[in-house]
């Protein structure tokens, strides 16, 4: 049983104070939506997770082990994975041997042969696997969007976070991603999910977190969020501003 | 076929570069031979540095540093390191069996004139009767390739979380510090009047029955020849091995390979030392092939010239690399030539460096990835574009689908 537990995380650079206490746990193959306007913490707090930021007081503990003090590739091997805001795809590198990176740094499958055919599978499933020895530099956009969902699916961990999937990708390899996020939260892995398209977010996310400068603000059902007087302050709108809840609920 | 094209073509320069010192009879012998072997000396260096600047993205500028490590290591070592047969009573000894470990106390340059260190006091008064022995020319080879991993170590720890130019510059002054120190520590490195050091074979060697004496360039060629093989056969196997994989995605970013579970830190110190060592390796060999060892071979002139040999043949290659070394070494040589052209004499000895300074220019103006690595690509990787065309072409393909 998957179970994320963040308790009082805080980061200040310099006097900004980025995370101000933020509590929250995952229990299970939950698909969490975690949204903010921007400056709100969500990347920070993304990669204090990750390990690629210490957090100055707080505690993360993943399936019972403490990860807030390790580094980001003991993170990954404890079980938590992520995409980049920016996509960050090894651009000199084949795009089975993107693939192949977090697989033998997992060791598993076991041989080169098992390797090569999930990593097979993995480049079908996200209709990529004409492109499998391009260069991720020859490939569009939101191909590498893809091909990072695709090295998570090798790396397969328990809590996979996606900063921004949706960002500038066409409408058929976003059914792609939405296709890729239903599967992995299928096979029993926590999703959190961040993302301005609150459309995505609405319709994928089974509960929602919301941040506003560095403090957990709500978290609960999305229909619940959507009517938080804190939330509607704070992110989706003014009651003189309707148009962002009307866009939500019609997701 | 065609992707194997460079295998074939690297077997048959395997081939050409074997036999070469046996068919080749001209005048020039012992100036070609030289020519090789120092060219074959500097395919180590930007090989090694194309393994740690092309594949792993780590811009050292202190390899020609590490060069020196191992050269004066040896240098070092075969200096104040002798066996005796009988104690000198004046040095400091440790017995070992029948012998005497002798450690001979440093004078600085004035050995030969006003003073004499205790090894060669205690000869003067030995005669012909005692004869020491210097120690094993293999053991200071091995010696400076430790010793140019541990200094690979130390610098690769320290510039754990150094990036670019900052990388580069790091490792700029460490080969300068370390110049610097060797130039000042005159007692014991000798300072500019550099360390002599024994010959790679001292007595000469018996090869399938035929005498090699010391000057002889064929048993040197095939000494250094076969380094580089060692280190290229060791680069290829972890060019291919999740080793290359792992720095490769270093270079491209170190953030998603950690995020990917990678240890990035291990594997940076990792290629930090072995490229080192075999930059070591290659300083040790020629030191002892030289038979003198000066602060001069540190110079970032010299850097430099790796650099570039390494660039114009192909930075991300490491085959490309070696042969772009190759090659302009010969060319480097070949320009000494000086010519007159309407009267005018072309000093080549100057020009020559002018010309070498353009194509660098003019290469990493036009081709980025060298002169070489391309059209090892071409036949490596050719097919690959083909190959995409043709499944986006089939039916049920997702194109075809869209």
């Amino acid at each position: 049983m998957i179970h994320l537990s963040v308790r009082n995380l805080q980061k200040r650079f310099g006097g900004n104070h980025v995370l101000k206490g933020v509590s929250f746990e995952v229990n299970g193959p939950e698909l969490i939506g975690l949204i903010g306007p921007n400056g709100a913490g969500k990347t920070t707090l993304t990669n204090v997770l990750d390990g690629a930021i210490t957090p100055n007081s707080g505690t993360v503990y993943l399936n019972g082990e403490r990860i807030d003090q390790l580094q980001p590739f003991e993170v990954a091997r404890a079980g938590l994975g992520r995409t980049f805001q920016v996509t960050r795809s090894f651009r000199r590198m084949s795009v089975l041997e993107n693939l192949y990176v977090p697989a033998l740094a997992m060791g598993r499958p076991g041989n080169r042969h098992e390797m090569q055919e999930k990593a097979m599978g993995v480049l079908e499933f996200l209709t990529m696997d004409h492109l499998r020895n391009e260069y991720a530099q020859a490939l569009s956009g939101g191909q590498q969007k893809l091909l990072e969902l695709g090295r998570l699916l090798m790396l397969d961990p328990d809590v996979v976070i996606l900063d921004e999937p949706f960002a500038g990708v066409h409408p058929r390899l976003m059914e792609i991603i939405y296709a890729y996020i239903r599967r992995v939260n299928e096979e029993g892995k926590a999703i959190i999910i961040i993302s301005h398209q609150m459309d995505s977010i609405f319709s994928l996310s089974q509960r929602l977190l919301v941040l506003n400068f560095g403090d957990l603000i709500a978290d609960g059902p999305p229909d619940d969020v959507k009517r938080d007087p804190a939330v509607i302050e704070a992110y989706l709108g003014t009651d003189e501003d309707e148009d962002a809840v009307p866009r939500a609920e019609g997701a | 076929m065609r992707r194997h094209v460079p295998n074939i073509l690297g077997l048959i320069l395997l081939v050409i570069l074997t036999a070469f010192p046996f068919v080749y009879t001209g005048n020039d012998y012992p100036y070609v031979m030289h020519m090789l072997i120092t060219a074959f000396f500097y395919a180590i260096l930007a090989s090694s540095w194309s393994m740690l600047a092309g594949y792993a993205g780590q811009f050292s500028f202190g390899h020609i540093g590490f060069m020196g490590v191992g050269a004066y290591t040896a240098a070092l070592f075969s200096h104040y390191i002798w066996l005796s047969p009988q104690p000198t009573g004046l040095c400091t000894e440790y017995q070992i069996g029948g012998h005497w470990l002798v450690f001979v106390n440093a004078i600085g340059v004035t050995s030969t004139t006003l003073a004499q260190d205790c090894l060669h006091t205690a000869m003067a008064k030995w005669g012909e009767s005692v004869q020491v022995t210097p120690m094993p020319v293999w053991l200071g080879i091995l010696l400076g390739t430790l010793m140019g991993g541990l200094f690979g170590f130390l610098v690769g720890v320290l510039v754990l979380r150094l990036r670019a130019a900052y990388l580069a510059l790091f490792t700029l002054g460490f080969a300068e510090i370390l110049k610097a120190t060797i130039s000042a520590e005159i007692e014991f490195t000798r300072g500019q009047a550099g360390m002599e050091m024994p010959a790679l074979f001292d007595h000469g060697i018996t090869l399938f029955g035929h005498h090699f004496t010391r000057n002889d360039k064929l048993p040197p060629y095939f000494v250094m020849f076969g380094l580089l093989l060692v280190c290229l056969l060791i680069l290829a196997w972890l060019a291919h091995s999740k080793f290359g994989l792992y720095v490769r995605a270093l270079r491209e970013d170190q953030d998603a390979a950690a995020a990917l579970g990678v240890n990035t830190t291990r594997y940076k110190v990792l290629v930090f030392v072995i490229t080192t060592m075999m930059a070591a390796a290659a300083g040790a060999t020629q030191g002892y092939y030289v038979g003198i060892v000066t602060p001069n071979s540190l110079f970032l002139l010299q850097m430099s010239l790796v650099v570039a040999m390494a660039v114009i043949g192909g930075v991300e290659n490491f085959v490309a690399a070696a042969i772009g070394a190759v090659l302009i070494e010969f060319a480097l040589e070949m320009l000494r030539n000086s010519f007159t052209i309407g009267g005018f004499v072309i000093d080549m000895t100057v020009w020559r460096l002018v010309f070498f300074g353009l194509l660098l220019m003019l290469t990493l103006r036009f081709a980025r990835n060298g002169l070489i690595a391309p059209i090892i690509a071409y036949f490596a990787r050719g097919h690959v574009a083909r190959e995409t065309v043709a499944k986006r072409a089939a039916p049920g393909s997702p194109e075809v689908v869209e």
